[in-house]
């Protein structure tokens, strides 16, 4: 399958600023996660898929073509802002409607379309009131909606979960898992949030400074690692240094100990420390990794 | 014996979730979004889809401009001929109704622009498969469908009106079949002037409110200067103390005459849309210039406000 998007070399500056440096990756299928700090490039890659701005080198395609010589090719694309967008006297389903057509979807295909797609947001019962009543979380709905009431192949989400309350955030990561794996539409997401992507996305792509710092499959950044994490209430020095004088390197974080590419003999030794020192042992086990390692991790520091 | 009915046990219906529906049906693309973006206006300047406060203004206005039409076709039917004493019958109703118009696109155009700039709805048309000129084009065409269907509405039940009325109908039409073309082509002109300043300004702020003062600040003041440089004789001088009372002197001015008067009036913004009114119907111009110097007046105060909003458009970003 040839990838929905398709960066490469991709260079956006603005005069002395560099928004994005050389960025080449592929989006396929799927939900993938872009990752990045504030200031990392997201939002300048997303204007660049839109068509929205030129590159200054390299080139963005969306489905194969080039989405700043044509608009054509936005028929198959969605996207949610992350900003408010949304008119406030009209009724969602009036809005819905129009934004179809505005897509390019006959007035009769639109309406049925709408209908059917407030009820996957779970807006159903509440079409007929004006937006401006509405809370927050039905807000975002909305705008999410909006992105995929014509059915696109691919939609960008911006930060859809920005200013949600726990609650409101769960629901909205829930529709968008639903919407990238049971409604077959791919989906990438842009945000800083890394809890978001883990809930949701497949692959993640990486961007820092303007750059791509990594990219893979979700899974990779979250298996087992070969750290060991050892979590004891007290006799922390002790430990250490029982580890040390055996060859073995630990490090304290919190209430924790951390032993790096821990095999059979790192474990023994670990055994014997917690023995010797009279410790009380409340966890032992490796390192899962989390996306927060790729920011500790990161060459550059983010 | 007559049989029991059947008992049926167990359930009688099922609900099914289809989940998920992918849309494979016809997708029209820009003509489609164009459309939809042109009906939208019209609707938003009519309220059609919105409560009844927001169909009061539209209402009023289109009633406004057909008020003295139908004055003039009662008095008509009344009176006969003393109507034409009164009326100036189809080249004179733009005129009589100008005023109303310039307040209906100071009101109505920031209608169609500054809500969505200001919500940031924009920002979803700009994703979608239509470019900002495609948007912007279909709101300035909205806008000027309804000023001609304004202009148009007066001057058919004026028009009604005269053949109804004739002593022979028929003949009417023959001998003034000409007035049809020309309210047509004069509507035409005043529609594109009434719409393009109001909806040029619309682009340039965020709130309704100082769109439509500007506009009808502009055309106020035009008029106004034009007036005071043509045709004010005397004006206010120094003021003196006489027995405790402010007393203003009078002074003579001397108005403009000759060709600067008749260039300045043409500054007259609402005067503009006029001239070409009375070249269309062929009569009298209030211009005493050459065609070519209103004319050209007309194409800059309506080319430069429609190239304003076409560039305000493509320089936007979201």
């Amino acid at each position: 399958m040839p990838p929905l998007l398709q960066a490469a070399g991709l260079t956006k500056h603005y005069g002395s600023t560099i928004a994005l440096e050389d960025a080449t990756f592929d989006v396929h299928e799927g939900v993938t996660g872009l990752l990045g700090p504030n200031g990392a490039g997201k939002s300048t890659a997303i204007k660049l898929f839109l068509g929205l701005i030129r590159p200054t080198s390299g080139s963005a395609e969306v489905l194969g073509t080039k989405p700043y010589e044509t608009v054509e090719g936005r028929a198959r694309l969605g996207y949610m802002p992350e900003h408010e967008c949304l008119p406030s006297s009209v009724t969602a389903s009036e809005f819905l409607m129009h934004m179809a057509q505005v897509s390019g979807l006959p007035p009769a295909h639109a309406r049925t379309r709408t209908a059917d797609i407030l009820r996957h947001v779970g807006l159903d019962e509440e079409r007929y009131r004006a937006i401006g009543e509405y809370s927050t979380g039905m807000r975002q709905r909305v705008k999410l909606a909006q992105a995929l009431v014509h059915d696109p192949v691919l939609v960008l989400l911006d930060e859809p979960t920005a200013g949600l309350d726990p609650g409101g955030r769960e629901e909205m990561l829930d529709l968008i898992s639903r919407t990238g794996h049971s409604f077959g539409i791919s989906i990438m997401l842009s945000t800083h949030l890394m809890g978001d992507i883990e809930r949701t996305a497949d692959r993640v792509i990486v961007l820092e400074g303007g750059r791509v710092a990594q990219e893979g499959p979700v899974s990779d950044f979250t298996k087992d690692t070969t750290t060991l994490l050892v979590e004891v209430d007290d006799h922390h020095d002790e430990i250490i240094t029982a580890l040390s004088a055996g060859g073995v390197t630990a490090i304290r974080r919190g209430q924790s100990l951390v032993i790096e590419d821990a095999g059979d003999a790192e474990l023994d030794a670990v055994r014997d420390a917690l023995a010797s020192s009279g410790a009380r042992l409340r966890r032992m086990a490796p390192h899962r990794g989390t996306l927060t390692d790729i920011f500790r991790d990161a060459p550059h520091g983010v | 014996m007559a049989s029991e009915p059947p008992v049926t046990t167990g359930p009688q219906g099922e609900v099914f979730d289809l989940g998920y529906q992918r849309y494979d049906g016809p997708r029209e693309g820009r003509s489609r979004a164009r459309k939809a973006i042109y009906w939208d206006g019209v609707k938003l300047i009519l309220g059609i889809g919105r409560g009844p406060k927001s169909k009061i203004l539209p209402l009023l206005l289109f009633i406004g401009a057909m008020f003295p039409a139908l004055v003039f076709v009662i008095i008509l039917s009344v009176a006969g001929d003393v109507a034409g004493f009164l009326f100036d019958g189809p080249a004179g109703y733009n005129g009589m109704i100008s005023t109303l118009l310039i307040m209906f696109g100071a009101i109505m155009a920031p209608e169609l622009f500054t809500p969505d700039r200001k919500d940031r709805v924009l920002d979803l048309y700009l994703v979608r498969p239509i470019t900002s000129t495609d948007y912007a084009m279909a709101r300035v065409a909205a806008f000027m469908s309804i000023v001609l269907a304004l202009v148009y509405s007066g001057q058919i039940v004026l028009q009604l009106g005269l053949i109804l009325t004739a002593t022979e109908p028929w003949g009417y039409i023959k001998d003034n079949w000409q007035d049809i073309p020309r309210f047509i082509g004069a509507g035409f002109l005043v529609a594109l002037f009434i719409t393009a300043i109001p909806m040029a300004v619309a682009t340039f702020t965020n709130r309704r409110a100082y769109a439509s003062v500007f506009v009808i600040g502009l055309f106020m003041v035009t008029a106004v200067t034009v007036e005071i440089l043509t045709q004010v004789e005397s004006c206010p001088g120094h003021a003196r103390s006489m027995n405790g009372e402010i007393i203003l002197d009078e002074l003579e001015c001397e108005p403009l005459t000759g060709d600067a008067a008749k260039y300045i009036e043409l500054l007259n913004f609402g005067a503009a849309p006029l001239f070409m009114n009375d070249l269309v119907f062929d009569i009298e111009s209030r211009s005493e210039l050459h065609d070519a110097i209103p004319i050209g007046a007309y194409g800059v105060y309506t080319v430069i406000p429609l190239a304003l909003i076409w560039w305000q458009y493509r320089r936007t970003r979201i």
